[in-house]
């Protein structure tokens, strides 16, 4: 497994990693990908497996509705000025 | 016994095995109809719920999973939440950030996982029922190795709303239980419809006729790879199974092979997505330099407080993802999924269901787990993952005892929305198998 590789996944991961673990992963996942190449010789099937059932449409209307109270949802969260506290953008 | 000796007892208990996060630890059980623990990812409005990740400690949802409000209104009472690993991700509950329970029979070994804890729970405490999550098997490996029966439904038979997601198309709500009846009683309860989960609105209505079991089907690839003392239980439990008229037939399934790989790249790949919200904000974790930029701030929560096991399936997940790397392991993971579906359904054509052992072998100490490799690990899974790569329900019923003293489980799996046929096979095995309680001495 290329180590450049593994460091630009773990950029887009938001995880840093220090060069021991960048070298653990790397070759953790390059046993697990190896273990993984069987699928190469895996029949191929035309249908859709994003679900094991089928999952019929279950679209609905947009309604609101307010199901929880605001301040309830609020109780845990870092909040300033009744609004979720976070990090600078820009 | 009193409402406070009850706890007491609770608690004592859980210092022993440490199968809770939380739990009740006083307060009155009122005229609660019975007692039920859930596994620490389901939210509950009363305890903390962190999925075994010290990312979420300290997080309190505002509102029950309706698995949990669906027992509360039957008259259940909730007085625990259960150990795992973090958000799922292993086979022995040694992944938690919040130490590791123990197993019943030998202190010394894994409670298996991912739910570990409440398989703990279910052999420990009396007359009691535990939900568990099973995603790659975390429901029938630790009904193995702690001993109880385990069921986990067809995909979508439960609501999943209050669950925090590990793999969206494979995460299934079941139960664990000492008494096979208490799962014929609670699944119909926590069964059905939810809006708030719209894969659980396509079911059919799970309807309990006790439908017996005629013939099982056992893949010879499923056998293949064995501990010996667990082969020599499960061809016991055959010839149980033949004296009570059942027949057993051995059968070809090559396609299960390949459900390994599908499933860790569908799991991971839907979990690297699903963990994405974890950045210090909102939930649990959130006290951290504001004057970072968000990307620095969202890194140093998931590198602080994200465990070993998470950020290898993050990473894994994230790169199967990958354009380049996509059509090689995603797509193909999809269509390997159909593959075994229709594997599954060929052998169901002629028989009732397929059987194998549940785990290659024991509950393994915990010196042994600590020198397994990821892929050493993720292979224990060979046996539970395929029925749940394709959505099937299926069952872990003990079936031995090694000279150890440790449990022995198999596993039977029906086709999809045949939980009426799992659940009386429990029922009818229970009847001649004499099932083994752990002593629990405080």
């Amino acid at each position: 497994m290329d180590k450049e590789i593994v460091a630009r996944v773990a950029k887009a991961s938001h995880i840093r990693l220090t060069e021991e673990e960048l070298d653990r992963y790397c070759k953790d996942l390059g046993d697990i990908l190896d273990y993984f190449a069987i699928l190469d010789e895996a029949p191929n099937h035309d249908g859709n497996g994003i679900n094991p059932v089928e999952i019929a449409d279950v679209l609905r209307d947009d309604v609101p509705e307010e199901k929880f109270d605001s301040e309830e949802l609020l109780r845990d969260m870092k909040t300033y000025e009744n609004y979720i506290r976070g990090p600078k953008l820009v | 016994m009193s409402d406070a000796d009850t706890l007491s007892k609770l608690s004592r208990i859980n210092d022993k095995y440490q199968m809770f996060n939380d739990f009740c630890r006083d307060g009155e059980l009122g005229d609660a109809k019975f007692l039920f623990s859930v596994k620490d990812n389901l939210t509950s409005a009363e305890y903390e719920t962190c999925a075994g990740s010290r990312i979420l400690e300290g997080y309190r949802p505002v509102f029950d999973a309706t698995c949990i409000a669906k027992l509360k209104a039957e008259g259940g009472k909730l007085i625990g939440k259960a150990n795992m690993d973090e958000f799922g991700f292993g086979t022995f509950s040694t992944n938690s950030g919040f130490g590791i329970p123990r197993n019943p029979f030998d202190l010394s070994r894994s409670c298996g996982g991912s739910s570990g804890g409440s398989a703990c729970a279910a052999a420990v405490i009396d007359d009691h029922i535990s939900l568990g999550v099973s995603t790659g098997g975390s429901i029938c490996c630790p009904a193995s190795f702690c001993g109880t029966y385990g069921i986990v439904p067809s995909y979508g038979r439960v609501s999943r709303y209050g669950l925090i997601d590990y793999g969206n198309s494979l995460d299934k709500i079941g139960i664990l239980a000492m008494d096979p009846k208490q799962m014929t009683k609670y699944l119909p309860v926590i069964a059905g419809k939810d809006k708030e989960d719209p894969t659980s609105c396509v079911q059919p209505e799970l309807k309990i006729t006790h439908k017996k079991m005629k013939s099982v089907a056992v893949p010879r690839e499923a056998v293949e790879g064995i501990a010996k003392d667990v082969l020599d239980a499960f061809n016991k439990a055959l010839e149980d199974l033949r004296s009570m008229g059942i027949d057993v037939e051995y059968v070809d399934m090559p396609e299960l092979k390949y459900a390994m790989p599908a499933y860790y790249i569908l799991a991971t790949s839907e979990a690297s997505t699903n963990l994405a919200r974890y950045v210090g904000m909102r939930y649990g974790q959130q006290e951290g330099d504001l004057t970072l930029g968000f990307d620095d701030y969202f890194t140093s929560f998931r590198t602080q407080y994200f465990g070993d096991e998470a950020k290898r399936r993050i990473l894994l997940g994230t790169y199967t993802r990958m354009e380049g790397f996509r059509d090689r392991y995603y797509a193909k993971a999809l269509q390997v999924r159909m593959v075994v579906i229709d594997a599954y359904k060929k052998v169901f054509a002629d028989h009732d269901a397929v059987l194998t052992p549940t785990m290659p072998f024991v509950s393994p100490k915990f010196d042994d787990i600590s020198r397994m490799t990821p892929v050493e690990s993720y292979k224990a899974d060979f046996l539970t993952v395929p029925p749940n790569l394709a959505g099937t329900p299926h069952l872990n019923c003990p079936c031995g005892y090694n000279a150890d003293g440790m449990p022995i489980g198999m596993q039977f799996v029906t086709d999809h929305w045949n939980e009426d046929q799992l659940l009386t096979m429990a029922e009818e095995w229970d009847k001649q198998f004499e099932i083994r309680k752990a002593e629990v001495s405080l």
